[in-house]
Parts: C-alpha cells; structure tokens; sequence
C-alpha cells in the first residue's frame, strides 16, 4: 500500500489540535494568569502544604500557558 | 527531588527517529570504454524538443524493438558527461499504458565521454517484441544568450545546439525532432544538406521540424550538430539554490512554510549602465523586458501570514491577494530592483496554513500522515528552473518512524525517481525544543517548474509522550523553582544561641 493511499483512506480523520488558532492567545492568557495569582498566593505562605496545592497547579498552568501563549503570537513550536 | 529528576532524564533520552525508505543516490560501476550491447533497435523516434521556456524541455517517444535472442530488460540511455548532471526531471513510461506509473532508472557513472540512465523494463521485452517509450526530461542552463550583451530595451536570442540525430545507444531506424519555439522570429537556424530530400527543417509558424531521417545505416552515436537562434525577450529565470522548509506544528495546529532563494538572471547580460528613466518607460509601456519585474506566486487556499523578506529586510513592494478559502490565494513579488542578465537576488518568503488540512491521523493510534506540495515557487510564463532544492520537513519534536513518497500521477510529476532523491534524517532545535525535532530533508538537482504539481507524502509516529514534552519540561522547571523557594525560604538565618 503506497502512502498516497495511506493518506486517501485516512480522509475521515483530519488533524485537530487541542485548541483551535483562534482560541490559543485567550487560553494562554487565561492559564498564565492562574500561575501567576496562584504564584503570588504561594509567596504569601511558602509552607509544604502549599507547594503542593498551589505550587504544582502553578507549574502545570504555566506548562500549558506558555506553549499555547507563544503558539498565539506566531511562534508555532 | 527523585522524580523530577526521572522526569527530566526520560524526557532527555533521545528517540530512535528510525526510517526505513531513505534514499542516497548512487551511480553504478561501468568499465571505462563502455559500450551498452545491442539487443535492441529504434524502429523509429520522434523528439519533441520544447523551447518556450527559460529551459530545454524534451520528450521523446521511441518504439524500441527487441533484436537479441534472449528477453532483454535494459535499455540504456545516453547522454555526453558535460550535459548529463544538468538533465532533470528524468522520466520513462509505457507510452500505451501512462497509467502503470515511471520505470525504475539508474545512473551510471562516466565512460568514455558519456553518462547513461538505465531503464529497467517492468516485464522483459520478448525477442522480436516492441514497446514504445516516452522519455521526457529537461534540461538546465542549456540555452545561451547571443549577442551576451544587449541594450537594457533591446530585444533578447537565446540559442540552443543539439544534434540532428537524437543521441541513442542502438541504432535508429527512423527519427525526427520537432522544436517549438517561443515565437515565429527565429532569425537564425542550420539548414542540413544531404540528411533528407526536400528542405529541412520544415517550418511552419513556430515550430521547426528537422526530419524524418533514414537513419538505419547511421552508426549510433554520431552526431550532426545543429543551432538554432531565437528571439527570447524574457527573463531566463535559474534559482541556483532553493531551500525550502515545512515546519508541523501540533500544538499550534499550523503548517509553516518558508523559501529562502538565490535567483539568478542567466539572460543577456546589459551592455550599458542601467537607466531608470528608460526603465520607468519601458514598465509603463508595459514592454517586453529581459529583466525579471515581477514574479507571481500562487499560494494555496488557506494560506495567512504571508512575508517577504531580503538581505536588506522587509520588501514592501509587494501585494498579497488573499483567496476566499478555497481559491488559490496569490502572491506578487517585485523584487527590490529589476533583475537583469547576470544580476543575482536573494529573498525569503513565507506563509502559514492550516495544519488540518495537510495532517491526517492514521491507522495507528500515534501515527500521522503529511501530504504537502515538494515544491511550489514562482509561477511564471517563461518557466523556472532550479539548480539545487532542499526540501526540510519538519516534523514535531520525538517524531519517529518518518516514511516519504512522493505521488506518481498520470503523467511526469517533474520529478526524478525517488532513488535519485537524497533523504536523510537529522535533528533541529528551536524554540521551546529538548531533543529537537526530527528533520525530513530531501535534496534533488536540477529541477524545474515542471514539478510544481508534485506531492510529497510523508508517515510517522508521534505519541502523546512525545506530545506533552514540552509542556512537561517547562512544569519540571518551574516546580523545581518553587521546591527550590520552599527550600532556601527554610533554611533558618537567624543569629541565635545554638
């Protein structure tokens, strides 16, 4: 089977990314502004406790943000 | 601290990106006063020689008999050594059965002052059986202006030499050559004596036709060289060097793709300084010009974001007609100034485009399938032609398993076989990459616009692992940062009885 076929059998299922180009800068935005608030509320009581209830959201918005953030200003990584 | 330790480790161990179809061209071993045997013989051959444009295009259909005892598979091809490295686009088909797709060719090296295409018949041909072939091929930088230099509004000749008897390994029966010409004012062209009865070439309106010629005591390979001279008011437009990358993005759900060009004017070169004003007039007549004004690039439908960029910067002379969606979009370049006979100019352009409709998933749960035009490029009347093109395609970071075809149609794709085409695989980094992503690139020679149509299909693997190795990276950074906070925030400072 040549891969021309490969791709004509697979017309049904086009690639969708996660969030479509119009909707990346708000999600970025929206996901660096949960990591900073929850940065800045983490800085007022640096317990144990809190690394893990507001560090790690923090790391994981900013994980996403960033990547959808610099996919909305053009740079497609 | 363990697991983030893990987690950086895992995402830093390379990934296998393992091909299986990747090509390096060779060319193979031949004693140096090679001769192919001869087995078999051209009942008759007609050249279509094509001069429209900036380069020489040729297809050749030929009925080939088998003259030899045994079935026979191999039929060579030749071409003088000088020539041989500029032939492009080389392609042979069952003339009565386009549909069964190209013939395997291969290459030999040099002997005795020629380079041979070897042509692998799908099914050897029996004795005293026929098969008609199209050869169709272009080729580069042929074409030489005359006079070399010419005044800025002049008119422009090109000509073209070639040999009346259409170089072949076996001996021809029959044969013609068909030239087309640009225009009907072709001041200069040889006349043969003693060929044929009657004149030749017979002309009407454009075309030349020298022949036919009884040919079948000629002793193959000899040569009776003809010129023909003929008016080619238009840029001979040659890209000496063509890199083109194609950049996947998941995450972004875009297709980038960018050109970077070094193009060149191999048209009479100018016999005085140049003249604006007489420049300015010319553009306003709209007169025929051998310089390049303009270049006109169709882009895709769907393609946003287009830029063209020179060694200076930004080039505003240039407008952009966006499609509706689902027209072709259009690009107009004017380069910075006019390119004249020898004068060079380099530039980038590029766009961006919807991945959806160049991405499909495939069967497998990670696996992806890229179908993008190999080239696309200026589409201009006079034609283009391309020394050397390298195709980067480049996929997402941990991509592996990378296939490549590039789609046979009907006809010539303007392309080479595919064992003529060097693949390999590298990595390339750029924003936000670990391991870098994986690089397709393809390099060919001696191309031309003719392969604008030509598709490149290409499979691989891409996990969610794979995937989410970005966003996990930069989580690991910044979770150590805050661990780190926490940490140093503990270390107790204070000065007191201990």
């Amino acid at each position: 089977m040549s891969l021309n076929e490969v791709w004509e059998a697979a017309s049904a299922a086009p690639f969708h990314p996660v969030v479509s180009k119009d909707g990346q800068f708000a999600v970025g935005f929206n996901l660096l502004l949960v990591a900073v608030v929850l940065t800045g509320l983490f800085g007022l009581n640096r317990s144990f406790g809190n690394l893990l209830t507001l560090g790690v959201p923090a790391s994981l918005a900013f994980g996403f943000g960033a990547v959808f953030m610099i996919c909305a200003v053009g740079v497609y990584v | 601290m363990r697991f983030f330790t893990a987690t950086v480790l895992g995402l830093l161990v390379p990934s296998l990106a393992t091909a299986s179809n990747l090509t390096t061209p060779y060319q193979i071993a031949v004693p140096a006063d090679f001769k192919p045997p001869q087995v078999f013989r051209n009942t008759n051959l007609v050249r279509n020689t094509n001069l429209e444009k900036g380069y020489v295009r040729e297809t050749i259909n030929v009925v080939v008999e088998n003259i030899d005892k045994q079935p026979q598979s191999q039929y060579y091809i030749p071409f003088s050594s000088e020539v041989f490295d500029r032939v492009g686009g080389f392609e042979v088909r069952d003339k009565k059965a386009p549909e069964k797709g190209r013939f395997q060719v291969e290459v030999t090296e040099p002997s005795s002052g020629n380079q041979y295409f070897v042509v692998h018949l799908s099914e050897p041909l029996a004795p005293k059986a026929q098969v008609t072939l199209g050869i169709s091929y272009s080729i580069l930088a042929a074409l030489s202006p005359l006079p070399a230099t010419i005044k800025q509004n002049d008119q422009q000749f090109l000509t073209y030499t070639f040999s009346a008897y259409t170089p072949s390994a076996y001996q021809t029966v029959t044969q013609k050559t068909k030239l087309k010409f640009p225009n009907a004012n072709v001041p200069d062209y040889t006349s043969t004596a003693g060929l044929k009865s009657g004149a030749d070439p017979e002309r009407k309106g454009a075309t030349y036709t020298y022949g036919p010629y009884d040919t079948a005591k000629v002793t193959p390979g000899t040569e009776y060289p003809i010129t023909v001279r003929y008016e080619f008011t238009n840029p001979v437009i040659a890209v000496t060097r063509l890199e083109r990358d194609i950049e996947v993005s998941h995450w972004g759900g875009n297709l980038a793709t960018e050109e970077r060009y070094w193009l060149r004017n191999n048209g009479s070169k100018l016999a005085n300084h140049f003249s604006r004003v007489e420049w300015t007039f010319a553009n306003y007549q709209k007169a025929p010009s051998s310089a390049v004004r303009e270049l006109a690039y169709p882009l895709q439908p769907g393609s946003v974001d287009p830029y063209f960029i020179d060694d200076i910067g930004n080039v505003s002379t240039s407008r952009y007609r966006p499609g509706n969606g689902k027209t072709a979009a259009n690009l107009e370049l004017k380069p910075r100034y006019p390119i004249f006979g020898g004068w060079n100019y380099s530039f980038k352009v590029g766009w961006n485009s919807d991945l959806s409709r160049f991405l499909r998933k495939g069967a497998g749960a990670d696996s992806h399938i890229l179908k993008v035009p190999f080239l696309q490029g200026p589409k201009m009347s006079e034609g283009v032609q391309y020394e050397h093109v390298v195709v980067r395609v480049i996929l997402p970071e941990g991509a592996k398993h990378v296939r490549f075809e590039t789609v046979e149609g009907l006809n010539s794709n303007g392309l080479p076989g595919s064992n003529q085409i060097h693949a390999s695989l590298s990595g390339f980094k750029t924003y936000m990459d670990t391991l870098g992503r994986t690089t397709l690139t393809l390099e060919v020679d001696s191309l031309t616009d003719e392969a604008r149509d030509a598709q490149l299909v290409v499979t691989y693997e891409h996990s969610l692992t794979d995937a989410l190795r970005k966003p996990l990276t930069i989580i690991a950074g910044v979770i150590t940062l805050f661990v780190a906070t926490w940490a140093i925030g503990n270390i107790d400072t204070s000065i007191k009885k201990r």
